[in-house]
């Protein structure tokens, strides 16, 4: 694969990013409580916990969509790319994947032929043709739009990227295909990557530390120290009990 | 017919066609934003502007343009503290000023200030009229990719800094200053329906939001074109001629609507 992005630099040592004493409240309900975390640059972590435990809002407040207290500190010069869950509203907009694309640019109009050409790349590297640019948005396979989102946010070179639960509503064979492109923008272009994913099976492959969240901090470490069999039934419940084999 | 009457039909043709544009365009992300009610209702806040700038012997485009602005603003900010939509606010707030302008708005005025009438428009309002038109027009376009990211992704638009706040509040205020600017041609009970009816019918014959724009604000012009002529021709008041070829142009798009999901 040719690969004229940034190789990971080791250059930058020290965290990415640290989380102090983060909470976040909606009214009078205590969605995120006092959550202390850091990220070096290079790490895969994932976040994981069971539904309702904030994992979503934690990436929020990571962004700064949503007011909280405590203290985040990102490296001052990073550049975040977001892959939300899906888009709140594609049905009623005939917005295609080209039109969409676009918008992120800076320019508010012309000066695309930079930015298409960039389109055209960064497609190609999460694996779609440039056939689809020309399609609707709301025509897309839940895949189709799941990469599409990648693009969007790996267009202009982030060093961060934040996948919320990458993996929603795509099958399995996708799935897998979806974290070996992760894996793949980890290694040749030294991405951080934040990823919320409620299967410990990726979390074992992929990350190489993990942050297990219940409105609090449960655990945070390498996922084989941190994810005791005591801390995955505390955090799913006996139900949900998942035996790791090694 | 002599020359001086076709030249000012010309302007007063103009002036239609210029703020149809400004309005199909707007049109689009109301209709986007599923706001088509909400805006009927925001619309009818310039009729106490009205009568108040009649009672006050100001311009009642101007006051209708004060009350419109204001009423924007006022809804960006609810919509901002609470979660309701957009339908409900409005709603609950504007449907009351109707009333309240029927009764500022003397009686001899209130027709006209609610149907418009296009026939009366004078060489200095078109003068106006299709500069700011113009300018509006402008303005959207340039606002129209913040616009379109802050409705499909508000967190997308966030995460770039691209304040989608900010671009909803222009769009409110172009769209305040558009009803304001259209009432003296077809009145503030139709300015509402100009900017709904180019937007549904084009939205049944686009590919993307590119087409989109394109054939609302083609409808728009032509609605506008064709509602002033017949209106001429037949001697009908012009801006239920308007709004009935809006209405034409709607059904007859139904016709090439492509299948559902």
């Amino acid at each position: 694969m040719n690969n004229n992005h940034k190789h990971s630099e080791g250059g930058h040592v020290g965290p990415i990013l640290e989380v102090r004493d983060l909470s976040v409240n909606f009214g009078s309900q205590e969605v995120l409580k006092d959550i202390s975390f850091s990220v070096n640059a290079g790490d895969v972590l994932a976040i994981i916990g069971p539904n309702g435990a904030g994992k979503t809002v934690l990436f929020k407040a990571l962004i700064g969509l949503i007011p909280y207290d405590g203290e985040i500190k990102w490296r001052s010069d990073v550049k975040i790319g977001y892959v939300p869950q899906r888009l709140p509203e594609t049905e009623s907009l005939l917005l295609t994947v080209k039109e969409f694309l676009i918008l992120k640019s800076k320019h508010l109009f012309f000066k695309d032929k930079e930015w298409l050409l960039a389109i055209n790349h960064e497609l190609e590297s999460v694996g779609l043709s440039s056939n689809i640019l020309e399609r609707q948005l709301k025509n897309l396979s839940r895949g189709q739009l799941q990469r599409v989102l990648i693009t969007w946010a790996i267009l202009g070179h982030p060093d961060v990227l934040l996948f919320d639960e990458p993996t929603a509503g795509v099958d399995l064979a996708g799935e897998d295909t979806i974290y070996n492109l992760l894996r793949r923008l980890h290694q040749n272009r030294g991405l951080t990557i934040f990823l919320i994913s409620h299967d410990l099976n990726i979390v074992y492959r992929y990350a190489n530390n993990v942050l297990c969240l219940n409105k609090e901090r449960l655990c945070f470490g390498e996922p084989h120290k941190a994810l005791t069999n005591e801390q995955i039934e505390k955090l799913y419940g006996e139900s949900a009990f998942y035996h790791h084999k090694h | 017919m002599d020359l001086f009457i076709d030249a000012q039909f010309l302007l007063i043709l103009l002036s239609g066609i210029f703020t149809a544009l400004a309005a199909s365009f707007l049109g689009v992300f109301v209709v986007v934003k599923r706001m088509a009610l909400a805006s009927d209702v925001l619309s009818h806040v310039a009729l106490p502007g009205m009568g108040l700038a009649l009672l006050l012997n100001y311009d009642p485009m101007l006051g209708a343009a004060v009350f419109l602005v204001l009423a924007a603003l006022a809804v960006w900010f609810v919509e901002k503290r609470t979660t309701l939509p957009p339908e409900s606010i409005i709603g609950t707030f504007f449907i009351a000023t109707l009333a309240i302008g029927v009764l500022l708005v003397p009686n001899e005025e209130l027709l006209e200030s609610l149907f418009g009438n296009l026939f009366a428009v004078s060489f200095s309002d078109a003068l106006l009229i299709i500069p700011l038109a113009a300018i509006i027009l402008i303005l959207t376009v340039i606002l129209s990719r913040r616009l379109t990211l802050s409705i499909v992704a508000p967190d997308l638009a966030e995460s770039i800094k691209a304040k989608p706040d900010a671009a909803y509040l222009g769009f409110l205020v172009l769209f305040a200053l558009n009803i304001a600017l259209g009432i003296k041609l077809i009145g503030s009970l139709l300015m509402g329906a100009l900017m709904i009816l180019p937007a549904v019918a084009a939205k049944n014959f686009s590919w993307s939001m590119k087409s989109f724009f394109s054939i609302s604000i083609i409808f728009g012009a032509l609605i506008m074109a064709v509602g002033i002529l017949v209106a001429k021709y037949f001697e009908f008041t012009p801006g239920p001629s308007v709004i009935i070829t809006g209405i034409a142009f709607f059904i007859i798009s139904l016709l090439f609507t492509k299948r559902q999901e």
